[in-house]
């Protein structure tokens, strides 16, 4: 369409038809009809007793636990004495686990500002938009520069002795290298799942991996003095 | 005996009090049904009518709503707990002792708010990293998510300073570490140590002000968000997740030709 | 054929209901239950007060004809000729603290002016009430002497006027 203006526009003002959003479309982006209609249903009933029934339900999945285990209490605060190990509570543990291994400004400041900082900006920056999968444009250029940051990345974790988070890095370094090496047209579905995946979801996954992970060894695999200890042995 | 109760409501609900306090009346229609939406202070941030794809399970596996249910859960729990609990050194650890063996009912409490707990801050995770992998978070929901990533923020300090409040070894020393962890900021880490405790040591001061802080400025900073993230959800186009988005009508017609084409292949 | 339709369509109207009433009955009775629990709750099984009970020393340290006050129990204690007593010294109008004016023989409340009878006079007895918008009279508190030999009153038992401890 070679129009003088950037768009074209019609509206249909049928008021008693469902209200309708105008797009303006340019004409850098190429819009792909979905639907011209889609079913709605009132929100009373249909959704609000769904989510009734949703909160019913993790109620009463809350009350049997609490009926059944109890919350911890242990004796009396006192500054003089300071358990072995003192533990935060578990969804810092991960945190605590990385203090066993970089300085505090490090590991309690800049890590967790770093990561709420990514965060934030997810939405902001146009790689995250994507989604086409990372290996199947310039595709020499992005291989070499993920093996470039593996190593580099597999080296650091190496110099700080941080093997737990090595670990998972590895795995995900290994899943990436098998998505690099797969392509939409590849035989197992797996694979080209894998294929389809853009840089934000490695990254994001590979934040879980670690996430997870270390939360893991420090709820299970740490002990006195946060020496390493085996989830069986008791302390 | 069952039909002389709903005589009994419907002659209720004409009757002059309860008109003016329910306004639209009851019924089946889609007028009744949508006034009970629009009419309602607390309801009317819904719209009336919702996506029917958008409500399947596999959609967002109600990870949003589950994490909202958990605060309501704490709120309420929360409360009736506050009703015993004294924010004084020792007092603070006799009251909690007190509401697990004297109190009727107080070990239940307790620990269906400490589980809703751990199970708000789970959930919320879980809520973010669905968001996340389903691609709600693109334009126009870029701010939704800011704001949610704000709410996570707000539900793990929630969880913090509500750790303290028992005023036992592992509170106060759980709490210990994390604020020294404080320190370790660059030029202001000394003087947020000294704010977040009211002191240079975790004592009454700092029991106190965690105190505010979890039943009070928390919390209602958490209500706002919450409210926001909601209407934003509303503004932006309604629920979203890439992988329940109806196909294109390319691919739609793709496969009909294919399932067409197929008797006459045999 | 139509008795048939009308039949199912009963049937699934009860069925709908039959549902309906069982999840509401259900609700209610969850409501019912979490209601009871609640007010379970918040009475206190367990109360920091001070007990009701007060030793107040030997008789002896209450001569004939004394008007005590112990203004933190509460209460007065007094030695008439018919024996020993003790008055309630709360005001039963809206809860001050009342004073033994000794030079008038009277006790009175600060709050709004009632004043009362700390001893017999004629049909009067000790604790009516002479003037003032106090509802009702001083009450007397059961008052016993302990296995020790103590003088003993218990503040949240009232007993009917002019019951004395002799010793």
């Amino acid at each position: 369409m070679s129009d003088d203006k950037d768009f074209v526009t019609g509206i249909d003002s049928n008021a008693k038809k469902t209200p309708r959003r105008v797009a303006f479309i340019t004409r850098r982006t190429s819009a792909q009809v979905k639907v011209t209609d889609e079913e709605q249903v009132q929100s009373y009933p249909e959704l609000l007793f769904r989510v009734a029934v949703a909160i019913e339900v993790l109620l009463i999945a809350l009350v049997v636990t609490a009926l059944l285990f109890n919350a911890p209490l242990e004796g009396l605060a006192d500054p003089s004495h300071t358990p072995n190990p003192a533990k935060a509570p578990w969804y810092f543990l991960g945190l605590q686990e990385l203090l066993h291994y970089f300085p505090p400004m490090v590991a309690g400041v800049l890590v967790p500002g770093l990561v709420v900082m990514a965060l934030i900006v997810i939405p902001y920056f146009n790689i995250n938009i994507e989604a086409d999968g990372l290996f199947l444009r310039d595709r020499k250029l992005r291989v070499g520069i993920f093996a470039a940051v593996s190593i580099g990345l597999t080296l650091f974790l190496l110099l700080f002795h941080v093997y737990v988070a090595l670990a998972g890095t590895l795995l995900m370094v290994a899943v990436m290298t098998f998505a690099a090496y797969s392509s939409p047209q590849s035989p197992s579905k797996f694979r080209r799942y894998l294929a389809s995946k853009p840089l934000s979801f490695w990254i994001m996954t590979w934040f879980l991996v670690e996430l997870v992970v270390l939360t893991a060894i420090g709820t299970f695999f740490r002990g006195p003095g946060w020496e390493w200890v085996w989830p069986w042995q008791s302390y | 005996m069952a039909k002389t109760l709903e005589n009994y409501f419907n002659d209720l609900r004409r009757t002059r009090l309860w008109r003016s306090v329910f306004r639209s009346g009851w019924g089946t229609s889609t007028l009744h049904r949508s006034l009970a939406i629009q009419q309602n202070v607390f309801l009317h941030l819904f719209s009336t009518k919702s996506r029917k794809r958008m409500m399947s399970f596999s959609a967002t596996w109600y990870l949003g709503t589950l994490t909202f249910g958990t605060f309501l859960i704490l709120i309420i729990t929360g409360i009736l707990l506050m009703l015993y609990y004294h924010p004084s050194v020792p007092q603070a650890y006799a009251d909690t002792k007190d509401l697990q063996f004297v109190v009727s009912s107080g070990m239940f409490l307790r620990n269906l708010h400490r589980w809703a707990a751990h199970a708000m801050v789970f959930l919320v995770f879980a809520h973010m990293f669905k968001v996340f992998y389903r691609g709600a978070y693109r334009p126009p929901r870029e701010f939704n998510w800011v704001i949610g990533v704000v709410l996570l923020l707000i539900t793990l300090l929630l969880s913090y300073t509500g750790y303290l409040l028992p005023w036992d070894q592992l509170a106060y020393w759980a709490i210990t570490v994390g604020s020294n962890i404080a320190l370790a900021v660059p030029v202001l880490g000394e003087k947020i140590h000294f704010l977040l405790l009211g002191g240079n040591a975790v004592n009454a001061n700092a029991l106190l002000r965690f105190y505010v802080l979890h039943c009070v400025i928390l919390p209602l900073a958490a209500v706002v968000l919450i409210a926001v993230h909601f209407w934003r959800i509303r503004k932006d186009g309604g629920l979203y997740s890439h992988a329940s988005e109806p196909r294109t009508i390319a691919q739609q017609l793709a496969t009909a030709n294919v399932e067409a084409a197929k008797p006459e292949a045999k | 054929m139509e008795d048939k339709e009308t039949k199912s369509d009963r049937s699934e109207l009860n069925r709908r209901t039959f549902f309906a009433k069982l999840g509401l009955g259900s609700l209610s009775v969850a409501a019912a239950g979490t209601a009871v629990f609640c007010y379970q709750y918040l009475s206190p099984n367990v109360l920091y007060e001070p007990s009701p009970v007060i030793n107040a020393g030997k008789p002896e340290s209450f001569p004939l004809d004394s008007v005590t006050e112990d203004v933190n129990s509460g209460i007065y204690i007094i030695h008439s000729e018919e024996g020993l007593f003790a008055l309630q010294a709360i005001c039963t109008h809206l809860g001050c603290l009342t004073a033994w004016k000794q030079e008038l023989g009277i006790i009175a409340c600060p709050c709004h002016g009632s004043k009362f009878f700390v001893r017999s006079e004629g049909e009067h007895k000790p604790g009516d009430k002479i003037e003032g918008p106090a509802p009702r009279p001083l009450p007397w508190k059961k008052m016993w002497v302990s296995e020790d030999g103590d003088l003993m009153v218990d503040r949240s038992t009232e007993i009917p006027p002019m019951q004395f401890v002799r010793v």
